[in-house]
């Protein structure tokens, strides 16, 4: 009906006098197959993107849940167990070990890399001349490859050579040995993720500290609120969302720390860097455990998938920050 | 002169480098105080930041013999050791790396530029059924960590018979969804009046697409390279488990392994963490504007 309709909208004749010669049903048939033509040139233009990511994000991901339920390794075929693995983990020493490991790890690096790369986007505010130049060495960190960055780390705190314990002798005090002792070596990792982050932080909090509304610090200044109370009452509240997201995302980066453990520690001293990811890997390629893997890849992302969702939902419950 | 830049923020507009950030503050509050202080703060951290390539370029005109020599030289002497350098070039695989770690990445960049900016095409301008749905299922899955698919892909690769080949290296990164998601945000933001015109004159979609919106997003397809290039040249994870022959190694693997393998020379690790660096600090220098604006996706702008 709605096809007829142009035609006599008006009373005036359409534009293009071929139509009239269409009966409704041939139109019809035009109109679906000129959408479908559509439809297929959105398809091709999806296609390329859309073929790798089923193939190497969506269908591992539907493969990494079954393998939980099977067992085998690289080399013998994957057979189903059940709930086997799922049982066995509870009960297995390296993966609560490598569980509170990674939580440790993020429970030190997150707040520290945060609360310096607030700091310092708050005082970046500040600095106009040279901006560029100051910027580009704070982030300079951020752009070596962990790789590499574990490489200079090293080079941090070596026992013998390493700056750390070179400018403590100088200092006149007690050489440690960072990633040789238990308590230590932790930490030490964790120090190396917060010299790779902060410039990167400071720049995001530069980004949202400018962004804010400046009309409410002129009228909280009219009120005579000082430095402090602006901050606390006012930008705090204000950056509420994004301090969450720089949170969450921080936390989400630290939970998956594999490449410094490996070049660094590999797990030592007495097990007191293995982390959840370095604990995949040594699943498949060391302990040849494909179920084992596979249930470890899934509780971290359980882990990751209520950070996000509990993220998504505290920003949700106070809309308007 | 600092207390000049950020007065020049109290022009009403908020124009030059000023912002108004700093203005309540540098009225009657000592606000140039506040400033010299910032100042030296941001100096003294930046250095620290920097502090440690310092001490890696200078460890790496080191010979290993007088690497544990106290007190240490804080400069290192004329002429410059090379062999450090020399032992990387010729006894190890590291050129080939060199190659393997620019050829993967200039290959997936330019690959996942054109898909995902085809992507983003089909996702902000054309109208297919379960266009939302689809968008959905991939944002969400934007979160899942490379980790959690590791054991499965691994796997998979192996069952193709690609482990060891260029195609394992190239093909798995381009799966990663972020780039459909950004050049949706770049693409939905251009003009619909130009590309209806050009669909009136029988322009047919590839052509809307490739001579129309492309040169309008240009700026957003240079942060989507740099962004993919330089994933490509930090990721370390995949290239370790899926190609560990010396031959396909990437720059991360093969200095990380080669530290895995032996304790010996530690001057030679420096040398190689240093040659690491300069493809970035290049990269780095030449794109810095597009990078940083790229990882903050443009809030920098007021």
């Amino acid at each position: 009906m709605d096809v007829v309709m142009p035609r006599t909208h008006n009373g005036a004749p359409p534009a293009r006098r071929g139509r009239e010669r269409l009966g409704v049903s041939e139109r019809r048939r035009l109109e679906r197959r000129y959408r479908w033509r559509r439809y297929a040139i959105a398809l091709g233009f999806l296609f390329p993107s859309l073929l790798f990511f089923v193939i190497f994000l969506l269908v591992p991901c539907v493969q990494v849940v079954i393998q939980t339920f099977q067992t085998g390794g690289i080399l013998d075929d994957l057979r189903f167990t059940g709930l086997t693995n799922w049982q066995k983990l509870p009960s297995n020493p390296l993966v609560i070990r490598s569980l509170l490991n990674s939580a440790l790890y993020a429970v030190m690096a997150v707040p520290t890399v945060i609360l310096i790369g607030m700091g310092l986007g708050l005082l970046l505010v500040y600095v106009q001349r040279g901006s560029t130049a100051l910027r580009g060495l704070l982030y300079f960190p951020t752009l070596a490859p962990i790789v590499v960055a574990s490489l200079i780390w090293l080079f941090m705190v070596h026992p013998d050579f390493g700056a750390f314990n070179l400018s403590i002798r100088l200092l006149g005090g007690q050489p440690q040995n960072w990633l040789g002792t238990t308590t230590l070596a932790l930490p030490t990792l964790a120090a190396l993720e917060v010299w790779r982050g902060i410039g990167f932080w400071a720049l995001f909090f530069l980004a949202t500290f400018v962004a804010l509304p400046q009309e409410l610090y002129a009228a909280a200044q009219l009120d005579g609120a000082n430095a402090w109370q602006r901050f606390r009452n006012l930008t705090l509240p204000l950056i509420r969302g994004p301090l969450l997201f720089a949170l969450v995302i921080a936390t989400i980066f630290s939970l998956q720390v594999f490449d410094s453990v490996f070049v660094l520690t590999d797990g030592s001293p007495a097990g007191a860097t293995q982390t959840l990811v370095w604990y995949i890997y040594k699943a498949l390629f060391q302990f040849d455990n494909v179920g084992l893997g596979a249930s470890l890849s899934v509780l971290l992302l359980a882990i990751i998938l209520a950070l996000t969702l509990v993220q998504m939902r505290v920003l949700r419950s106070r809309p308007g920050t | 002169v600092t207390a000049n830049g950020a007065r020049r923020g109290r022009a009403p507009t908020g124009t030059g480098r000023g912002n108004w950030f700093t203005r309540p503050r540098s009225t009657g509050e000592g606000g140039s105080a506040v400033t010299i202080l910032a100042y030296v703060t941001i100096v003294i951290v930046a250095l620290i930041c920097i502090a440690p390539f310092y001490y890696i370029v200078l460890t790496a005109f080191k010979d290993s013999r007088v690497l544990f020599d106290y007190p240490p030289k804080w400069f290192p002497d004329l002429p410059l050791f090379l062999g450090n350098f020399e032992h990387l070039l010729r006894n190890t695989q590291f050129p080939r790396w060199v190659f393997n770690t620019l050829f993967v990445a200039l290959v997936v960049t330019a690959l996942k530029v054109l898909f995902d900016s085809m992507a983003g095409y089909a996702f902000a301008k054309l109208e297919f059924p379960g266009r939302n749905l689809l968008f959905i299922v991939i944002i969400s899955t934007l979160m899942i960590p490379f980790a959690a698919t590791l054991i499965p892909l691994y796997l998979m690769v192996t069952d193709f018979g690609l482990v060891n080949t260029y195609w394992a290296l190239i093909l798995p990164p381009l799966a990663n969804p972020i780039g459909i998601f950004l050049m949706r945000g770049f693409i939905e933001r251009t003009p619909r009046d130009l590309e209806n015109a050009a669909r009136l004159d029988g322009v047919s979609e590839w052509g809307i697409y490739w001579r129309i919106v492309l040169p309008l997003v240009r700026p957003g397809l240079v942060v989507l390279a740099v962004l993919t290039f330089l994933v490509q040249y930090t990721s370390f994870v995949w290239p370790l488990v899926a190609a560990g022959t010396d031959e396909m190694k990437v720059i991360t693997t093969g200095l990380a392994t080669q530290r895995a393998i032996s304790e010996v020379n530690y001057a030679v690790y420096s040398a190689g963490a240093v040659m690491g660096m300069i493809p970035i600090v290049i990269f780095f220098v030449v794109l810095q504007r597009y990078f940083i604006a790229g990882s903050l996706a443009g809030a920098l702008k007021q």
